[in-house]
């Protein structure tokens, strides 16, 4: 018996005589059966298609099937899908559903929800967006056929309904599928392999999901999100702790099983705890963008964005966001994650070797630069973030610029980085954020790498020949082939400065070392994943 | 007395109305876009913009108060932008452990601080009197979340003595739901105790100089009643105002300490709600506490009556 448990019993005793017969708490039964995770964040909305952030992402997996899974090679495998059939000109998709597949309600999982499913989802996703634009026809021929004929070849179809990338793909029955794209769905009913407990959805506090008994695994050993979703757990509760030492204490004190995002200060701590494993949670890891404004002064001209460039020290920002551990962070001169097959530093020359200021200078002069204030919003609630200001503060300083610093937080950030108004007048210059590696292995889900002007992502880089790249990259059939375009990419988005690349760097995560089968990447997979 | 009392609740409304504005003009002038969350950072602006239109952010600030206050006086918060649940379900969802955290403080602060106070004022300039004097300072002084910690690392981790984290709803059994709750009531309940006993020492001061007191000792009465029945009996009023304001500290308090201790209440659906911008879910937080804060300090006007015969409303 350990302390807590003599405490326990003792005071259970205590209260139960001093208060007249309060019963005494059972303990807590089937917890093995239990899993207690800390997420990365507050699941606040439950609509992967509608919210696109990671951790409602993360819980859908457990709720919502897909017709395909990437494995850990990227490469996309049959997940709700039998089988499927592609014309000689590619031009016509048929899929088969595996039989058997069932929804939380008991209903059969047929083919008109996978065609509500994917219409729904091509209103919002970018690689969605182009199928519907050249879409002919998307229709249910019986239960468990669909036929999707596009007026131009799409090799990519299976990876875009397989991609991690969000909003996936995922299979919702045709009564919600239906729902506005643009507005938020009101039942959770999937066929994955655990349904979501409404009642028990505290948002901000606990979200709960239990066992499909009716769930349908493959035989397929379970391999990031491709093959069999074994489930070992009756129960899994997602607990919100928005305070890292809390989630930190909890996990050393066995009151949670597993933590998702432990800051790397505390890992010191955690690693010296016996009864506790910790290990890198993605091996794809993230990258850290300083991104720019193209519209507006300074950075409309390409020589200003460059002279930044030339004087960005990836070390130092790495330093200060993940620390001196340099097994954790990497300099990276690309847009792309490393150790990924489309990899590529061609063009990355302006951000290796030793730091240039004083051709920073130079370039800034060049520009035609004279001290116009550059608007830096810095969200100082995301960690990550405000080091990467601090250091941003510091460089533009040391190459002559002048900083207008505005200390705010992301939900600020979120908003005036949207703004295309003069910096002076509600605009801003730059501003920090980082990528998901899972999002930067190909242009489909990196869309801070895309150029296309007015619709590009914040910053609104315009640059032709990023964009031909991109298209071209699309339209690849075999890999030699996409690793050439994306050198070419890498090299035209890095001479036009899409955004800088602060540099790669890995996050951990933590468990209790009774826990087996946890694995790497870039989701927390709970399937196989079991108490000793 | 009733009458007094129809009166100061039918004085709420136009105090619920002024917050509503205050609340409702301030949201409008921040800062910070719900739909850039809830898009997330893979969204494209298009999306964000399309999203915002959906949630009604592109009505002009008239249409929505004058929506909103008809939503209200019908008895309706209206709907989270996030959860899509009503606002007065996710508000039910919270108030029990924060109603919890705030009894056992305040019972903790009260059991604690007015004793020690009364002491300290018996033995006034004594060591007693300075070592308390000296912790009511250290209570102001020291941030409840360093409180939070201290006590988490020293209970919870190092001598596994009570959990760190969480709410068990007392329907669970008194134990499990005190258990999550000691070490987030001492956390909160430190700034309080130091609070209520310099209050009770100034004014036990003040009463115990009092001619009558001198005349129950000279009758032969023994320490205890006098200091605990004479004197603190009439020196309750400014106690209990301290009290009563004291609650609007706690609501402040909870929403760290909930924070730190990861209780599922109001304090932290109000953080959670304002880094979100769920204008909906922070409007209908403040008008509640507000709501709460007046009906504390009609309260606290009744006990007044209940403690000194002189006052009548």
């Amino acid at each position: 018996m350990d302390r807590r448990a003599f405490l326990k019993t003792f005071a259970s005793a205590g209260s139960l005589a001093a208060a007249g017969g309060f019963p005494a708490p059972a303990l807590s039964q089937g917890a093995a059966k239990t899993l207690r995770f800390v997420p990365q964040a507050n699941l606040a909305n439950f609509d992967p298609v509608w919210g696109t952030q990671y951790v409602v992402r993360n819980a859908s997996q457990l709720v919502w099937d897909t017709l395909y899974g990437l494995d850990s090679k990227l490469q996309p495998k049959r997940q709700m899908v039998e089988s499927e059939e592609s014309s000689s000109d590619g031009l016509t998709w048929t899929f088969k559903l595996r039989d058997g597949l069932k929804f939380h309600d008991g209903e059969k999982v047929l083919a008109k929800d996978v065609v509500a499913s994917i219409t729904r989802w091509t209103n919002r996703d970018s690689m969605g967006l182009m199928l519907k634009a050249i879409q002919k026809e998307l229709t249910a021929v019986d239960d468990r056929t669909i036929k999707w004929v596009l007026a131009k070849p799409y090799p990519k179809i299976t990876y875009a309904l397989a991609k991690v990338g969000t909003p996936c793909c995922f299979i919702m029955p045709e009564r919600l599928a239906k729902t506005d794209p643009f507005k938020q769905i009101d039942e959770y009913i999937g066929s994955g392999p655990m349904r979501f407990v409404r009642a028990d959805w505290k948002p901000g506090a606990i979200a709960a999901f239990e066992k499909f008994k009716d769930y349908v695994p493959r035989n397929e050993p379970g391999e990031w999100w491709s093959g069999g979703k074994v489930m070992h757990f009756d129960r899994i509760e997602w607990v919100i702790m928005p305070d890292p030492a809390t989630a930190s204490a909890a996990l050393q004190n066995g009151e949670i099983d597993w933590w998702e995002t432990p800051i790397p200060d505390l890992v010191p701590v955690l690693k010296r705890n016996r009864n506790i494993k910790v290990d890198i949670a993605d091996p794809l890891g993230n990258i850290g963008a300083f991104r720019l404004n193209h519209m507006h002064p300074p950075f409309n001209d390409v020589k200003a964005r460059r002279a930044v460039q030339m004087a960005l020290s990836q070390e130092d920002y790495m330093r200060a966001v993940v620390g001196s551990d340099t097994s954790l962070w990497k300099t990276i001169p690309s847009f792309f994650t490393p150790g990924t097959p489309l990899y590529s530093e061609a063009g990355g020359e302006p951000l290796k070797g030793k730091r240039d200021y004083d051709g920073a200078k130079k370039l800034l002069a060049e520009a035609g630069y004279s001290g116009l204030p550059v608007t830096c919003l810095v969200a100082q609630d995301q960690a990550p973030l405000k080091a990467m200001g601090e250091i941003t503060a510091d460089l533009l300083k040391k190459i002559g610029m002048t900083v207008d610093f505005v200390a705010t937080d992301w939900g600020t950030v979120g908003q005036r980085r949207a703004s295309k108004n003069q910096p002076g007048q509600g605009g801003w210059g730059m501003f920090h954020t980082w990528h998901a590696g899972a999002d930067c292995v190909n242009p489909a889900s990196h869309i801070a790498v895309r150029a296309s002007g007015e619709k590009a992502w914040f910053g609104w880089p315009d640059s032709p020949e990023v964009e031909k790249e991109v298209a071209a990259w699309y339209e690849a059939k075999s890999l030699d082939e996409e690793k050439t375009i994306i050198a070419r990419l890498n090299k035209a988005a890095m001479e036009h400065v899409v955004f800088i690349p602060t540099g790669f760097y890995y996050g951990y995560q933590a468990w209790r070392s009774n826990l087996e089968g946890i694995s790497n990447g870039p989701l927390p997979w709970f399937w196989g994943v079991k108490k000793a | 007395m009733l009458g007094y009392l129809l009166r100061r609740v039918l004085a709420t409304i136009p105090v619920m109305a002024i917050v509503a504005l205050f609340v409702f003009s301030l949201l409008y002038l921040a800062p910070g876009d719900p739909a850039a969350v809830i898009a997330g950072d893979q969204a494209s602006p298009e999306d964000v913009e399309k999203i915002r239109k959906s949630l009604g952010l592109d009505r002009p600030f008239l249409v929505r108060f004058t929506e909103w206050s008809l939503q209200v006086l019908s008895g309706d918060l209206g709907t989270s932008m996030f959860t899509g649940l009503p606002v007065t379900e996710l508000i039910g969802q919270r108030i029990e452990p924060t109603l919890s955290l705030m009894v056992v403080t305040l019972t903790l602060a009260i059991l604690v601080a007015v004793p020690i106070g009364v002491i300290a004022a018996w033995k006034a300039g004594s060591w007693l009197d300075r070592i308390v004097m000296a912790l009511a300072v250290l209570g102001f002084s020291v941030p409840v979340f360093v409180v939070g910690y201290l006590l988490a690392y020293t209970l919870g981790v190092a001598w596994e003595l009570l959990p760190v984290q969480g709410y068990t709803p007392i329907s669970r059994g008194f134990w499990p739901w005190l258990e999550n709750l000691i070490l987030p009531a001492i956390a909160l309940g430190f700034v309080y105790i130091a609070l209520i006993a310099r209050i009770t020492r100034a004014t036990m001061l003040e009463v115990l100089s009092q001619d009558y007191i001198r005349s129950a000792r000279a009758k032969g009465l023994s320490e205890r009643p006098v200091l605990f029945v004479h004197a603190l009996k009439n020196a309750a009023v400014p106690i209990v105002t301290v009290i009563g304001i004291g609650v609007a500290l706690l609501i402040g308090g909870a929403v760290v300490t909930e924070s730190v201790f990861a209780i599922p209440g109001l304090g932290r659906l109000t953080i959670d709600a304002i880094v979100r911008r769920d204008y909906p879910m922070i409007q209908g937080i403040v008008l509640m506490f507000s709501f709460v804060y007046v009906l504390v300090n009609l309260a606290v006007d009744l006990i007044y009556v209940a403690l000194d015969p002189r006052i009548r409303y």
